[in-house]
């Protein structure tokens, strides 16, 4: 019999999707035009979500034999390790929406429903033990992320970037649909613990794990299916895409590596040089074009492109037996490193941004100009998210970049590490410029007053504590990441 | 409370810092104050390190260690210890540190608080990465020290400064991330699972030994000796690398060029010394000839820059590339007393080049030109200031009694009598050998072409007649500039009459790195246990080169196997050539060098 038990795996998805329910029915029946409490619901929702998972770190669920969810999903340290950072990942992007959408009167039930919705589409990829509910839980995240994106639907940006990532991303869905097609075709199975088992026939096996890689690859913002990120990062409002490049990307990557790592681990020969030639790309070609960007927040998504590649090294590392652990683990932390930083960074271009309606400059280089004088503390967190983004030690993003280099190593890809490594050079370029025009500018004549509400300020105090906690004292975190990994195989 | 010494040395300065960010950031003076008490607080504790720290032979490497794990899952430890050469240079690096704050003290009056953040985050940085004997640990205080000092310039630095600050960034920046994947690389290879570590003394005991296990190929050490090596030569800086540096000091704030000429640069040399040399020997004997024509070359190079310069500032910039050249001449002669003296040297340097960038800057607060035309004469209105500028100047040019002269004859005589060739020829590994005493020679034109250009510059600031009008009215030194010259003007003194204390803490450290890079003693080292006295034997035919004596009294043919254990630095095989080994005797008579 199916027991009640075998419920807590699904906890926290429950409590992102009843959140995003309640804050619906609070559209529909409450008169009350005060809308103060709905991010304070979303934030509780996602928090709850949070301590879910982590109770789940620490007291790993198991399901039962006869349960209905035994072929479906995974109830695995890996999974509650990514639900935790997309649930971390969400609250931060909550307490940083409040004042944005405030200050243009966008705040809507309907917009933190949609983040929960997509949060819980993205919990459920993390866990998800079946290619058909892999693609269920990708549709949930997507749906809820293209509507997201059009959210300030006057701004023709975000029209436009909802547009394309809508059309690129149903694209992408039916490519992976048809892998998944291929994969029942060659192994006569959607589960995932079914496919090793299967004996591969490569004229099958092989398009059918190209076309489940170029879905996710389209998904995390690969190169060469990088082309929607940036305008559809810039387009977006600027919270939601904070979101966009934490969640999107973690549960994307989480649900990549089960596929391609875990259910079809053993026959590396048709996707690890394909993961090898995608990470190298994305690294090179990510950090090259975020050189020139002027727009702050668009070189965060080129830059967001170049961490993608960061991530697929932990992906390649697993195609070899020796660095499948390191690898996995990797991708973990450097997920979680990623997620907290590049939250801050986004939640700041959103602040600088505010009651800014000319479009062209929203996001300019210039409006950083002088910001330590103007906001010491504002400016000293953006210097620790971009010094953590490119991987400066006493920072999460150096460890996260620690450990996927070592798993490459690992692996014996030197050539990827070294590439790795040669591009974050090249990268503290772009971070650094924007650290000149905080501290080395003077700031401009008139100075606006920022956005000061204490929801943004927490949002970035805990994103900023984080990056600090994981780049000194990562040792917690990489445990259970490492755990998470060693459980995986 | 001996064996939290170091803990305490690292962390006083961080914990000064946390107190001057709780300062309000409009009282300056009391910021100032709260950061010269921190920085004196910090040298006191450096000194006490500094005298705990024993040198007799006995004594064990690395003292002071404290050995926690920090990153457990990934084997990284808090793993921290000083041998002599560490100790002394945290002396230095303490001893610069209440000097940059007083040099600051009103030449800066914007954002008071970040600076003085700044400069202890510094501080703490800085000892750490000498403290360190975890490789990780080690990387991560590395590049700890690039951001405050990337502040340094960026924010109180001169007009260009934030091509300076960006340039010195990358640099350095880029120069590392290749020894981030070395050092990753020797992890990887420590060993399996959690065996794995960043641990530098047990990295240092398996790669040196045969039967650890950890054996790597040739073509993996040449490679990871590389990576280190690009990483320091471009702190030191070496020539071709150096172009970021006169950019770096020229743009800096005095408090910058002072920790960045007296401590920074260290760093790079410190890294050879403790890191690529003794970790991959045979790489390093195979690096030597182009390193060591790399190093004369910046110290010509850098001599004749300086000779060019109408900066001040410039000018001491060029001179630290002349000057660090010598320091690299002295580690890669790699004999015992060329490396005391390149560590000697090391110190010197710190003292007279921070000193002198200290006196630019008073000077440059007084008139905001550091432009050599501008002044002229100015040693009548301020006798004080020309005064300790001389006897600075006359340490870095080396004059005996000071300080400088003991480090460069050191160097000089012992790069003089080094080896050809260093190391035992083993199946697959090239050795390269060089002419050490015709490279020394021209190195030795650096220590003349340095009194010239330093000496012209003196002349051009302070003699002749008063050429500016503006300068009749310069002020003295104040008493406040006085606390910060006089300590290191003692210093220039003391430690050139009475070298031997300073000495006998780098003696086992320039012992234990002869042995471990297969350098060969020199002779006669012993001898400058009286410095001032050069070694009569040193300088006669008898020391003359290894490899003619070798080529007249061939050994027997030894088997390539027998070779590889072999101790003594041997011929290469290539140099058993008989025809190459006409060609270097030819060589060697040419240059007069025969007995």
């Amino acid at each position: 019999m199916p027991s009640a038990a075998d419920l807590l795996i699904l906890l926290p998805t429950v409590a992102l999707a009843f959140g995003a329910c309640v804050l619906l029915l609070s559209e529909a029946f409450l008169e009350c035009r005060n809308r103060g409490y709905q991010a304070a619901v979303a934030a509780g929702a996602a928090g709850l979500a949070l301590s879910l998972a982590l109770l789940q770190i620490a007291e790993p669920v198991t399901l039962s034999n006869d349960s209905l969810f035994r072929t479906v999903v995974q109830p695995d340290l890996f999974q509650s390790f990514i639900v935790a950072t997309v649930s971390g990942g969400l609250l931060l992007s909550v307490l940083l929406s409040k004042g944005f959408l405030r200050a243009r009167d966008a705040e809507r039930g309907e917009y933190y429903a949609l983040l929960l919705f997509a949060a819980s589409g993205m919990t459920l990829l993390a866990m998800a033990a079946d290619l058909v509910l892999v693609f269920i839980a990708l549709e949930i995240m997507s749906l809820a992320t293209y509507a997201l994106s059009a959210w300030l639907r006057r701004d023709k940006r975000a029209t436009e970037a909802a547009l394309k990532y809508f059309l690129l991303g149903a694209f992408s869905s039916a490519l992976y649909l048809y892998g998944v097609a291929l994969a029942y075709g060659a192994t006569g199975s959607t589960q995932l613990a079914e496919l090793p088992k299967a004996t591969l026939n490569p004229w099958i096996g092989g398009p059918a794990i190209a076309l489940i890689s170029v879905g996710f690859a389209f998904k995390v913002a690969a190169v060469p299916f990088h082309m929607w990120a940036p305008d559809v990062y810039e387009g977006a409002p600027t919270p939601v895409t904070a979101f966009m490049a934490v969640g999107v990307k973690a549960a994307a990557f989480a649900a990549f590596f089960r596929t391609i790592a875990v259910a079809f681990g053993g026959a590396p020969q048709h996707w690890g040089p394909v993961v090898e030639a995608l990470a190298i790309l994305s690294m090179i070609v990510g950090n090259l074009l975020a050189l020139p960007q002027q727009n702050v927040k668009r070189m965060l998504a080129y830059s967001s492109i170049a961490h993608a590649g960061y991530a697929l090294v932990g992906l390649s590392s697993a195609s070899v037996y020796a660095g499948r652990v390191a690898g996995a683990e990797g991708l973990l932390f450097y997920l979680a490193a990623y997620t907290v930083a590049a939250v801050g960074a986004f939640g700041i271009a959103a602040v600088i941004e505010r009651n800014e309606l000319d479009a062209e400059k929203a996001w300019d280089l210039e409006r950083f100009a002088g910001l330590a004088q103007r906001r010491p503390v504002l400016a000293l967190f953006m210097a620790v998210f971009l010094l953590s983004l490119a991987g400066i030690p006493a920072t999460a993003g150096f460890m996260g970049k620690l450990l996927v280099f070592r798993a490459g190593l690992d692996a014996g890809q030197l050539a990827l590490v070294i590439v790795g490594v040669v591009t974050s050079a090249i990268a503290a370029y772009y971070y650094l410029r924007v650290i000149v025009s905080m501290y080395f500018h003077a700031p401009p004549g008139e100075t606006e007053d920022l956005d000061r509400s204490a929801a943004t300020s927490w949002g970035l105090g805990l994103a900023c504590a984080a990056v600090v906690v994981l780049g000194i004292g990562p040792g917690t975190v990489m445990e259970i990441a490492r755990r998470g990994a060693e459980l995986l195989f | 409370m001996s064996h939290h010494l170091l803990d305490i040395v690292i962390f006083t300065p961080l914990l000064f810092a946390a107190v001057v960010a709780l300062l309000p950031a409009g009282e300056r003076n009391q910021l100032r104050a709260a950061t010269l008490a921190g920085s004196l607080v910090s040298f006191a504790t450096t000194i006490a390190l500094y005298l705990a720290f024993d040198p007799s032979a006995g004594a064990p490497e690395f003292q002071l260690e404290l050995n926690r794990p920090w990153i457990a899952s990934l084997g990284i430890g808090y793993h921290v210890g000083v041998d002599g050469l560490a100790a002394s240079l945290i002396l230095l690096t303490g001893l610069l540190g209440p000097v940059a704050v007083l040099s600051t003290w009103s030449a800066v009056q914007t954002r008071v608080k970040e600076l003085c953040l700044a400069l202890l985050v510094l501080q703490t940085a800085m000892y750490g990465t000498f403290a360190a004997l975890d490789l990780a640990l080690f990387y991560v205080f590395w590049e700890l020290m690039l951001v405050p000092m990337y502040l340094l310039i960026g924010v109180w630095g001169g007009e260009n400064r934030v091509y300076a600050a960006v340039k010195f960034f990358l640099y350095t920046f880029a120069g590392s991330v290749l020894m981030l994947v070395a050092i990753l690389f020797l992890y990887v290879k420590s060993g399996a699972g959690d065996a794995r570590t960043f641990d530098y003394v047990s990295l240092l005991r398996a790669l040196n030994d045969p039967d650890s296990g950890m054996a790597l190929a040739w073509s993996a050490r040449k490679w990871l000796f590389a990576a280190f090596a690009l990483a320091f030569a471009v702190k030191v800086p070496m020539f071709p690398l150096h172009t970021w540096l006169p950019d770096a000091h020229v743009q800096a704030p005095a408090a910058g060029s002072i920790i960045l000429a007296g401590v920074l640069l260290k760093m790079g040399a410190f890294g050879f010394l403790r890191y690529a040399m003794p970790l991959f020997p045979d790489a390093a004997a195979w690096a030597r000839p182009t390193l060591v024509a790399l190093a004369v070359v910046g110290i010509v190079y850098g001599s004749l820059m300086a000779l060019a310069q109408k900066d001040l500032k410039k000018l001491i910039a060029y001179s630290s590339v002349a000057h660090l050249g010598f320091v690299m001449l002295g580690i890669l002669a790699m004999t015992v007393a060329s490396s005391t003296g390149a560590m000697y040297q090391m110190l010197n340097h710190g003292i007279s080049t921070g000193a002198l960038f200290l006196l630019v800057g008073i000077l440059y607060e007084r008139t905001h030109t550091r432009s050599i035309s501008d002044y002229g004469g100015i040693a009548k209105v301020v006798p004080m200031f020309a005064f300790a500028f001389m006897v600075v100047l006359l340490s870095s040019i080396g004059l005996p009694g000071t300080n400088g002269f003991v480090g460069e004859l050191l160097i000089l005589a012992g790069a003089f009598a080094a080896p050809f060739t260093i190391g035992a020829a083993a199946p697959g590994v090239e050795l390269g050998a060089l002419n050490m005493p015709l490279w020394t020679a021209v190195a030795t034109s650096g220590v003349v072409l340095g009194a010239v250009y330093m000496l012209r510059m003196y002349q051009r600031v302070m003699f002749g007649p008063l050429r500016h009008q503006e300068n009749r009215a310069l002020a003295d030194l104040k008493l406040r500039e006085w606390l910060a010259v006089g300590p290191l003007l003692a210093l220039v003194v003391v430690m050139g009459v009475m070298p031997q204390p300073f000495l006998d803490r780098l003696d086992p450290s320039a012992k234990r790195f002869v042995e471990r890079v297969g350098g060969e003693p020199a002779q006669g080292a012993a001898a400058f246990r009286l410095v001032g006295v050069p070694p009569a034997e040193l300088l006669s035919p008898a020391a003359a080169p290894q490899v003619v004596r070798v080529a007249q009294e061939p050994e027997p043919a030894v088997q390539p196997a027998n070779l590889a254990t072999e101790k003594l630095p041997m011929l290469p095989a290539r140099l058993r050539d008989p025809k190459l080994l006409e060609a270097v005797k030819q060589r060697a008579r040419d240059i007069g060098t025969t007995p």
